[in-house]
């Protein structure tokens, strides 16, 4: 497999086919993947998202430009099943699918773009927050009329990423039947668009205008229920929950002559209720009294549900994260130990692993080169 | 032209989002997807009820089980457990999202479908992985959101972290993996001739979604602060206010980019600006360069700003919100918006196929309703008569 991309959707789409065992060429520009400036924070002097990311791969650096550089990668390509790319950003019409077809009819040639192989902005470079933007990701944080707020997590990138693994597998499988590979395009834009298809359902002609998956996005933001230390998700949804014994235990008896009591009552909690944005506060109100852990426990034992929202640190202390290994520790010569989340898979058969760290810039170019010959 | 999985049949024991979200990619690649549903079904419970309703159906449901055939079979009958034995010997893919031990039960455990056909690919989704201290917790989409942090990196610079307020993130990142792993081991079965168990759990794959801030925060040790519109590692990219009052978004992510920003912006002073000479200085001085930067694109309107970022090949963008998108060039051309007739809910919108085949194209299809195939899959299968329907 050849990876001619940089940043995130690219190089995640390779990060996944390498963990599942694949032989994963990175063809680095003599300055190196842009992603590997990305930071603070780095390790040595090179970012924690493009160790994360570029784990199981090794790494030839190459000049496209040059007549060397460019016959390599042609060499590469021709006796490679799998390449991604993405066009936009490619520095040599030459490395396209046509061109590349025509070198190797068997390979599946995967091109990640921001926003779409056709229409008027196919030929954009692909960015994160653009594709968030235009696809509406934002409209999902913040307050309608105010600064645009992203999502933290590159939800486009890795979406696009994942699709992009869907696609080449099944084009390695289709292979098979047709005899040759094809072209398969994925962007950061379709792959936004697709996962947030319960809303685009739920704008269907629906029987009443409430509920999470149509009129979240016009609530304002939700920020958890604080308690007197950290913040809790509770629900009430199911149908054993004891209201009665919960104003009892979390000593609110006065919300009952509160004017939004019968919104109130009604209420099943969750942040995404139909009036759980209008008696927030009446909840926070009586949480104010107790931690986190003891509204977690009055509510469990009143038939509720309860979670505890996590951010990174508490959440990689949790039992549960380190019984499952979410968290590995790979070691790299020269920076360390790295810890990165692990593969999400679990195979019985042919298991993922973490075969080698993230490589230097050009750190397999003579290997690679030797195995050419 | 049938798409890339044509002949590769899905056994889809899956209900809520994240199971049936898996097998939805899969029908939209081509497989033949049979959903299993109780012939007792209850609609107004489909989708676990949540509203929005269409018809009386949750949204969910009928967003979740494009692409799929629907089949009624009760497993706890022998009769309809034989069909269901029938059909996995012609299947080569088992879903199904349950919680740990209720498989074996239904006679549908690893060992015992791999008994009857050795080529079959199971796979297995869980909220909090098979064992350990969490295992039988109920599993939902907001649960994992909030236990992994994938709310608590959002948020207006300074302020709260807020919650993603759209539902379904972590089921169908999930199910997206799970539909990954099943499409691996496809792949590997042509090699090994043997199926083989997947298991995923909702705690590994939110992890995986999120990996690149989380590997900030493992080097860093420190918990992420909300940034509004801005990337944690890279600057300028953010989104700016306009001469118009709109938002332009824009992404400068290398060298290169930054080198022709600072030409589009006539500003030679940025570049050499040693507090703006490298990505990682950028991002130290994020605030500094955004209070340069932000009379700037105020003194131009927005479509200025698209029209020159994409001129010199800088990524950008502006929000746009349903009303818009759907009428959105970007969004039809490509076919990432459709609006398929379904069964018993009309026309619904759906984010159309992500990927586009050049040889073998995917589509995306209705919903059926439930059980809407059973004659048509037990003639093919010919093995007699399904339990009667009873409810719906």
């Amino acid at each position: 497999m050849v990876e001619l991309v940089e940043g995130v959707a690219g190089p995640a789409c390779g990060l996944q086919l390498g963990d599942a065992g694949a032989d994963v060429i990175k063809i680095e520009p003599l300055a190196g993947d842009r992603a590997r400036g990305w930071g603070p924070p780095l390790m040595g002097d090179t970012s924690a998202v493009f160790l994360a990311l570029n784990r199981n791969k090794r790494s030839i650096a190459l000049d496209l430009a040059s007549a060397n550089g460019f016959e390599t990668a042609r060499r590469l390509l021709a006796a490679a099943d799998v390449v991604i790319a993405e066009p936009a950003r490619l520095p040599d019409a030459a490395l396209g699918y046509e061109a590349v077809a025509a070198l190797n009819p068997q390979i599946v040639y995967c091109a990640v773009s921001g926003f779409g192989p056709k229409g008027p902005w196919a030929g954009l470079p692909a960015g994160e927050l653009p594709a968030q933007l235009l696809a509406e990701a934002t409209a999902s944080l913040g307050r309608p009329g105010e600064p645009p707020v992203r999502a933290g997590a590159d939800l486009g990138g890795m979406y696009a990423a994942i699709y992009g693994v869907q696609g080449i597998c099944a084009a390695l499988l289709a292979r098979d039947v047709i005899g040759r590979g094809q072209r398969v395009d994925v962007s950061l834009f379709g792959s936004l668009l697709a996962m947030r298809s319960t809303l685009w359902g739920a704008h269907s002609n629906p029987d009443e205008w409430w509920g999470f998956h149509l009129d979240s996005y016009v609530k304002p933001p939700d920020h958890g229920y604080q308690c007197n230390d950290l913040p809790i998700y509770f629900t009430l949804a199911r149908m054993d929950a004891d209201r009665e014994g919960l104003l009892r235990d979390l000593d609110m008896e006065w919300v009952r002559e509160d004017p939004l009591f019968d919104q109130f009552i009604t209420d099943n909690g969750g942040g995404g209720d139909r009036y759980s944005h209008v008696v927030h506060h009446l909840w926070e109100r009586a949480f104010a009294k107790f931690t986190a852990a003891e509204v977690m426990a009055i509510i469990e034992r009143n038939g509720g549900i309860t979670f505890p929202m996590n951010d990174y640190p508490r959440f990689v202390e949790q039992a549960q994260v380190q019984h499952l290994g979410v968290i590995r520790t790979v070691d790299h010569p020269g920076i360390g130990p790295v810890r990165m989340v692990a593969p999400p898979w679990t195979f019985s058969g042919t298991p993922a692993e973490i075969r080698r760290p993230a490589p230097r810039l050009g750190e397999h170019t003579d290997e690679v080169l030797r195995e050419l010959r | 032209m049938p798409g890339p999985l044509a002949g590769i049949r899905v056994f889809d024991l899956t209900m809520w989002m994240v199971g049936p979200w898996a097998s939805t990619q899969l029908g939209a690649l081509g497989a033949d997807v049979i959903h299993i549903e109780h012939p007792n079904v209850d609609w107004g419970t489909l989708g676990a009820g949540v509203p929005p309703r269409v018809n009386g159906t949750s949204i969910g449901y009928i967003a979740w089980n494009m692409n799929k055939r629907s089949l009624f079979l009760d497993l706890k009958t022998a009769e309809d457990r034989a069909i269901a034995h029938a059909l996995l010997k012609t299947c080569d893919v088992f879903l199904i999202n349950m919680r740990p031990g209720v498989a074996e039960r239904l006679g549908m455990g690893y060992e015992q479908l791999a008994a009857i056909n050795p080529r079959l690919v199971y796979c297995s989704i869980t909220g909090w992985g098979g064992d350990g201290p969490m295992a039988d917790r109920p599993g939902a989409d907001g649960y994992a959101n909030y236990f992994t942090g994938f709310w608590s990196v959002n948020g207006r610079p300074g302020g709260r972290r807020e919650v993603y307020r759209h539902f379904t993130q972590m089921d169908g990142t999930t199910g997206l993996l799970a539909a990954q792993a099943v499409l691996m081991a496809l792949l590997a079965r042509r090699r090994t001739g043997r199926g083989q168990r997947i298991d995923m759990n909702m705690v590994q794959a939110s992890a995986a979604l999120q990996a690149t801030r989380l590997a900030e925060f493992l080097a860093s040790g420190n918990a992420a602060e909300p940034l509004g519109s801005a990337a944690y590692a890279t600057a300028p990219d953010q989104a700016f206010e306009c001469e118009d009052r709109l938002y332009v978004g824009v992404s400068v992510t290398s060298e290169a980019e930054w080198a022709a920003f600072c030409g589009l912006m006539e500003r030679p002073d940025l570049m050499a600006d040693a507090r703006f000479s490298t990505n990682v200085e950028r991002v130290k001085h994020r605030e500094a360069l955004a209070a340069l930067l932000e009379p700037v694109f105020r003194s131009k309107p927005q479509y200025y700003w698209m029209e020159y970022l994409g001129r010199a090949g800088i990524p950008c963008g502006y929000p746009l919100r349903f009303e818009q998108l759907r009428y959105h060039q970007q969004a039809l051309e490509n076919g990432y918006l459709v609006r398929p007739e379904t069964s018993g809910w009309g026309r619904i919108y759906s984010g159309g196929p992500p990927w586009s085949f050049s040889e073998t194209p995917a589509t995306w299809t209705g919903t059926p309703m439930p059980g809407e195939h059973t004659w048509a899959i037990l003639d093919e299968l010919k093995v007699g008569a399904p339990a009667p329907a009873t409810g719906g």
